[in-house]
């Protein structure tokens, strides 16, 4: 879905994904981290319940919302850390936003 | 750290860094609440940090940004990155949340330089993973060096749509085919404003340069398609289309939409900001005087966020606005103020003279905006066109009253994808333009804050009248 730009390849930080340990690019937002890796799907629509990927990727649609240590934010406007404990609440029976 | 300052400033692209600079440069006291972790805005995102390769690939147009990041970075302005403003109060109170904490700050003046946001336009099948701004996946090369892979359908109107095809092209990225929904004949309004584009061959230059690398791919490029769609199951499978009688299918990983760009005008609605419609942009954006001051004495717009010109308009835009404060601060008389701007009105006058031109060619054409019934309008709430309309014929003609009873615009969001789309669905359906079905209310917290956060802020001494968290909302 996306590779990268040689010139732009740096460390990881080991973050932990939906409960697993994960090697992200460091240096950008959560959300460009997971694409990088292929992650494609952000979260799942309360209202609707179905997948989600971040959209306008600028801090706007919110499709990108994820529980990142313990407070729900936009993966887009987060940079990834080092620890971080980022849940992308997929489950088909997800909590309201 | 002190709460009262001189000047604050929300935003750090072109024009907030600008606006900053002229401060901070002059001594006074200027703080700089960008949500970004950098400064750079969109156009000049990550410009600090830009390696060679994106340098060279995006050009000038983007390099430039790392001087006007370094002049800001020197002018003395503090620069709070990751800092969300939620509220803005007329009297120049500023709230805003920062690593999880929330704090209230004043100034005697406030610019607001938040910028623009790509034109959402709700198609079938948009909320599907995989369908993407294109400005947005633009925002990935610069900050993440991230190159889409997989087959690419680029959709929609503007053009920045087409730079993004010529800078893929030249990445070598495997375009499917590029559907402008631009009509194929041009308004006929478009031609008065060639005169004046005509003065600017360089700009006029880079547009054709632009075709010519498209056209010198092999890249199947479709003028005037209509009936856009996204379709697939859990992600985005096929990006579908009609051109005339034929009917277009091609299989999409990505497809990067893009119709345009509009100001971002959240904080000038919850601040009660006088509004003005523009019939061609088809926009809302701030009333302001020549130096960027809204109808309130202490609030400026600066850039994009109040009115759309581009990246060297606001840059200007800012820079004046940054000489009219310094002015009402009493730093430099009148005539200093003067001399200094009659520049940067000069480029401003320059810079403007193609835009009616291109504004007009890629304007959106009422006709062209349909909505189909069971489109989703609102993402966040998953209301549909079909809904909206139900509740109009039954008598709704407000949009307020229409988010009452369907939710859209309700989610956390707040109307931010929908607004624009609900008010042109709402006006088709009463005959009426979409500048006369009221505009949605934006209330405070203007991002997602926890009750929490709010509890523990240490309050100015505002006033001693009890809170009225909907005083500033002009109807």
């Amino acid at each position: 879905m996306f590779k990268k730009d040689e010139s732009f390849i740096n460390g990881t930080v080991r973050v932990t994904l939906d409960g697993h340990p994960a090697d992200l690019p460091e240096g950008t937002s959560v959300a460009a981290a997971l694409l990088g890796v292929g992650e494609l799907t952000s979260r799942r629509s309360p209202s609707s319940g179905r997948k989600c990927g971040p959209h306008c990727l600028m801090g706007v649609c919110y499709e990108c919302l994820m529980e990142i240590d313990g407070v729900k934010r936009q993966a887009c406007m987060t940079p990834v850390a080092e620890g971080m404990v980022i849940n992308r609440l997929l489950a088909e029976t997800g909590e309201d936003a | 750290m002190n709460a009262h300052h001189d000047v604050i400033v929300i935003g750090a692209g072109p024009a907030g860094m600008a606006t900053a600079s002229v401060l901070g440069e002059m001594g006074l006291d200027v703080l700089v609440l960008d949500e970004q972790p950098r400064p750079g805005g969109q156009i000049y995102r990550n410009i600090e940090n830009a390696p060679e390769s994106t340098l060279r690939l995006m050009g000038e147009d983007y390099a430039k940004g790392g001087r006007i990041a370094a002049r800001f970075r020197a002018s003395g302005a503090r620069y709070e990155s990751g800092a969300a403003v939620w509220q803005v109060d007329p009297e120049g109170f500023v709230c805003y949340s920062r690593d999880g904490a929330s704090k209230q700050v004043r100034a005697n003046y406030v610019v607001v330089a938040t910028g623009a946001m790509e034109r959402p336009v709700p198609i079938p099948g948009w909320t599907l993973p995989g369908v993407m701004g294109a400005g947005g996946v633009n925002n990935l090369a610069k900050e993440a060096g991230l190159v889409p892979e997989g087959r690419i359908v680029l959709a929609g109107s503007g053009p920045l749509l087409l730079l993004e095809a010529t800078q893929l092209i030249r990445k070598g990225v495997n375009i499917e085919a590029i559907l402008e929904t631009t009509p194929r004949i041009p308004q006929i309004s478009t031609a008065r404003y060639m005169p004046p584009a005509a003065l600017r061959p360089d700009f006029l230059w880079k547009g054709l340069t632009m075709l010519r690398q498209i056209k010198g791919s092999s890249v199947p490029h479709y003028k005037g398609v209509t009936e856009l769609a996204a379709v697939g199951g859990e992600r985005l499978a096929r990006v579908e289309a009609r051109n005339g009688s034929e009917k277009l299918s091609f299989d999409a990983d990505l497809l990067l939409l893009h119709f345009g760009v509009i100001p971002a005008t959240h904080v000038f609605s919850q601040a009660g900001c006088r509004m003005k419609w523009n019939a061609i942009q088809r926009y809302w954006h701030p009333e302001c005087d020549q130096w960027g001051r809204t109808n309130h004495e202490r609030l400026f717009a600066a850039g994009d966020g109040s009115f759309v010109a581009g990246a060297i308009a606001a840059q200007c835009k800012g820079e004046l606005t940054g000489l009219e404060i310094a002015h009402c601060l009493g730093v430099i008389p009148d005539h200093e103020r003067d001399v200094l701007a009659a520049p940067l009105r000069r480029s401003l006058r320059s810079d403007a003279l193609p835009r009616p031109f291109v504004d007009a060619m890629y304007a959106p054409a009422p006709g062209t905006l349909k909505f189909a019934d069971d489109t989703v309008l609102c993402r966040c709430e998953n209301v549909t066109v079909g809904q909206v309309r139900e509740v109009v014929r039954q008598g709704a003609t407000d949009l307020n009253e229409v988010k009452i009873l369907t939710r859209c615009g309700m989610g956390p969001c707040q109307g931010r994808m929908c607004g624009p789309a609900l008010a042109e669905v709402v006006g088709q359906e009463l005959s009426r333009g979409p500048d006369r079905v009221g505009r949605l209310s934006i209330r405070p917290p203007l991002k997602g804050v926890s009750l929490g956060e709010i509890a523990e802020m240490e309050l100015m001494n505002m006033s001693s009248e009890p809170a009225n968290l909907f005083k500033n909302q002009s109807k």
